[in-house]
């Protein structure tokens, strides 16, 4: 799951760049705003951006007009130190998901950014379930045919990419964007051994390979299907 | 005391001395004027009895009336006539003359003819009841109109009052915390100023009140950031699984309870500085303050291995605030060594020229573009890319204690246009 981290704030971004990542979450952090639009137009693979407002060059809010303007409609969780009601109010007017004020505990953003990724994904249940998979991304467990498996954070970000859009084929280049953040070293075949690896602890099917295209997650064997019908 | 009772018993005080002196000096004038008047009458009456012929004493033709005495002697000194039983009054000399007899006092004239003496004598307390009597009358309707007056004096002095007696009604139904304006309706010239003057100190206090408030505000905006720098590497600590992991994190906080702290250092002193726009004044000497301030930062200064270098430091004092003139040289100072990246230099320089005093600090760092170099000394505002270690103070207090001495703060480019160059002139004395 790849985050666009917008803080100008040096201790800020370090602190909460580390924090997610220890989440599983691929950061890519910019220090102001027109480093932010830059990278929302280059790249359409962020599940979701953190916000500040008060930015060099281009202020957040107005970044946050112009790329709704734009029908831009990744998620936006803002996080600042202003905390009047009529900020508030502006920055969720202007198309933010959810609004964090300064200072905050790593717990409670992570919690926030679990919400609004589960609202765009219109859930409302904190566990996604597809098939034989129940995955808990607040706890980061996956069980699949009711028992548990353990994944690492690679594993877990590629299934929870496969499982955000169940029946939709990602190609690896889609995939590798999902994963990895600037910067960061990605082996050639980094995709196919996660790929690989999950079907390992999963079993073949639970991951298909669509020739030509990339993956998509696998359909549920027919024994869970009647056993959900049951429940 | 209330003013209007204080007139109203100044005035009828007032009033009533009036009253009394000038019935007093009724009184006197009254009782000349009778004295007079009877003197003359007994005078004529003397002279009139004079003319006459006596050929017996009864047949005097005076008419007498019960107050008169009339006495006639004869050229040997024996009494002839007395138009009265009882005691005579003794032969005089010639003239007016007050004589007491039995307890009675008299006023006589007495007129020596050559055959005989008369004498006509009236009762002194007759002439001094008459002139109390009337003295009375003219007291009298003054102590009946003092009544009245006080009256009049009680609505006239209460109107006259009723502008300040407004005012103060104005000011408590005031809300306790309102500082607007009171109403500056048409007033008598006597309150008028008052008010302008109570205007003028609830604007002063106002903007007073409204800085402190903005100061407030901002400060607790900025707070929020080293707040939750420090939030976030405590959950990090929290949730560390290795040593490194710890080590990292306690960096971490280390980083941000020294930002957090210079912060609020930061404040103190940006605080400190607002009501001493009045401070005494005493001379300073720079040089001196300059050389203490630059030691002190040496050990800054090393950390970041950044060389200050004293290039030229001319004798010079001033008239000024000697903690705001620290806290100016400091932050100048530091700024400097802060934002000069690791091997960069920090020169100083105090001098006096035609214009006056100058102390100028000039750093390798990255400067201030032109574009922002008016807004470097708001509070707060920080550069672009500057790093978080700055409060977004320093200038701002450079300013400030520039501001309240009349010194003007410049910024310019380095030496061959890179770096940062403050100048900070004192105006000659």
């Amino acid at each position: 799951m790849r985050l666009l981290l917008v803080e100008d704030d040096v201790m800020i971004g370090a602190g909460v760049r580390a924090g997610l990542r220890q989440d599983g979450y691929v950061v890519d952090w910019v220090q102001d705003g027109v480093a932010a639009e830059a990278a929302l137009d280059s790249q359409q693979a962020f599940a979701l951006v953190l916000l500040d407002l008060g930015l060099p060059r281009k202020d957040g809010l107005a970044l946050l007009e112009s790329l709704r303007r734009r029908g831009n409609r990744v998620p936006v969780l803002v996080i600042t130190a202003r905390d009047a009601v009529n900020d508030r109010v502006r920055g969720l007017d202007l198309g933010a998901d959810d609004y964090l004020v300064k200072p905050f505990e790593l717990h409670e953003l992570a919690a926030r950014i679990r919400a609004v990724l589960r609202r765009h994904a219109g859930r409302a249940e904190p566990l996604i379930e597809h098939g034989d998979f129940r995955v808990d991304p607040g706890t980061r467990k996956v069980f699949y045919q009711g028992r548990e498996v353990s994944v690492s954070g690679r594993e877990f970000s590629l299934l929870r990419a496969l499982l955000d859009r169940p029946g939709q084929t990602l190609s690896r280049a889609q995939l590798e964007e999902r994963l990895y953040g600037w910067g960061e070293e990605i082996a050639s075949n980094a995709v196919e051994v996660h790929v690989h690896n999950l079907r390992r602890k999963l079993g073949e099917r639970a991951i298909r390979t669509v020739r030509g295209f990339g993956y998509v997650i696998g359909e549920a064997s027919a024994a869970c299907r009647s056993g959900a019908s049951l429940s | 005391m209330s003013i209007r009772r204080q007139l109203v018993v100044a005035l009828l005080t007032a009033l009533l001395a009036t009253g009394i002196g000038a019935s007093g000096a009724t009184w006197f004038a009254v009782r000349k004027a009778a004295n007079d008047l009877f003197d003359y009458h007994i005078e004529q009456m003397a002279l009139s009895l004079a003319d006459q012929t006596l050929a017996t004493p009864a047949q005097a033709a005076v008419p007498l009336g019960q107050d008169y005495v009339v006495q006639v002697w004869d050229a040997g000194g024996v009494l002839v006539y007395i138009s009265r039983n009882g005691a005579p009054l003794p032969l005089l000399h010639a003239g007016f003359e007050n004589v007491s007899l039995d307890g009675e006092q008299w006023r006589v004239f007495t007129l020596h003819t050559p055959d005989r003496a008369i004498q006509v004598a009236a009762p002194a307390d007759l002439r001094s009841g008459r002139a109390t009597a009337v003295a009375l009358r003219t007291l009298l309707p003054i102590l009946a109109s003092i009544p009245v007056y006080g009256f009049l004096i009680w609505l006239i002095v209460g109107h006259g009052l009723r502008p300040l007696t407004e005012i103060a009604g104005a000011i408590r139904r005031r809300d306790p915390a309102s500082l607007d304006p009171l109403p500056e309706r048409p007033m008598p010239e006597e309150v008028a100023p008052m008010v302008a003057e109570l205007n003028g100190l609830l604007l002063r206090l106002r903007e007073a009140l409204d800085k402190q408030k903005r100061f407030t505000a901002d400060a607790a905006h900025e707070l929020r950031s080293p707040l939750t720098a420090l939030q976030i590497q405590l959950d990090m600590l929290a949730r560390a699984r290795s040593p490194g992991e710890t080590q990292e994190a306690i960096e971490g906080l280390r980083g941000g309870m020294k930002r957090a702290a210079r912060l609020l250092e930061q404040m103190l002193t940006m605080a400190r500085l607002e009501p001493q726009a009045d401070a005494r004044r005493v001379p300073v000497s720079l040089d001196q303050l300059v050389a203490e301030v630059a030691t002190g930062l040496e050990s800054l200064a090393e950390a970041r291995r950044v060389q200050v270098r004293l290039a030229r430091l001319e004798r010079s004092t001033i008239e000024g605030e000697p903690q705001g003139l620290h806290a100016l040289v400091r932050n100048l100072i530091d700024n400097a060594i802060r934002y000069t990246p690791a091997g960069g230099e920090v020169r100083l320089a105090l001098f006096t020229d035609s214009a006056g005093v100058a102390i100028v600090v000039e750093d390798t760092g990255p400067g201030i573009p032109a574009a922002d170099r008016a807004r470097v000394f708001d509070r707060f505002f920080r550069l672009p890319g500057s790093g978080a270690d700055g409060s977004g103070l320093g200038l701002a207090i450079v300013k400030q204690v520039a501001d309240a001495h009349g010194a003007i703060v410049e910024l310019g480019e380095g030496d061959g246009g890179r770096g940062l160059r403050v100048t900070v002139r004192f105006q000659a004395a």
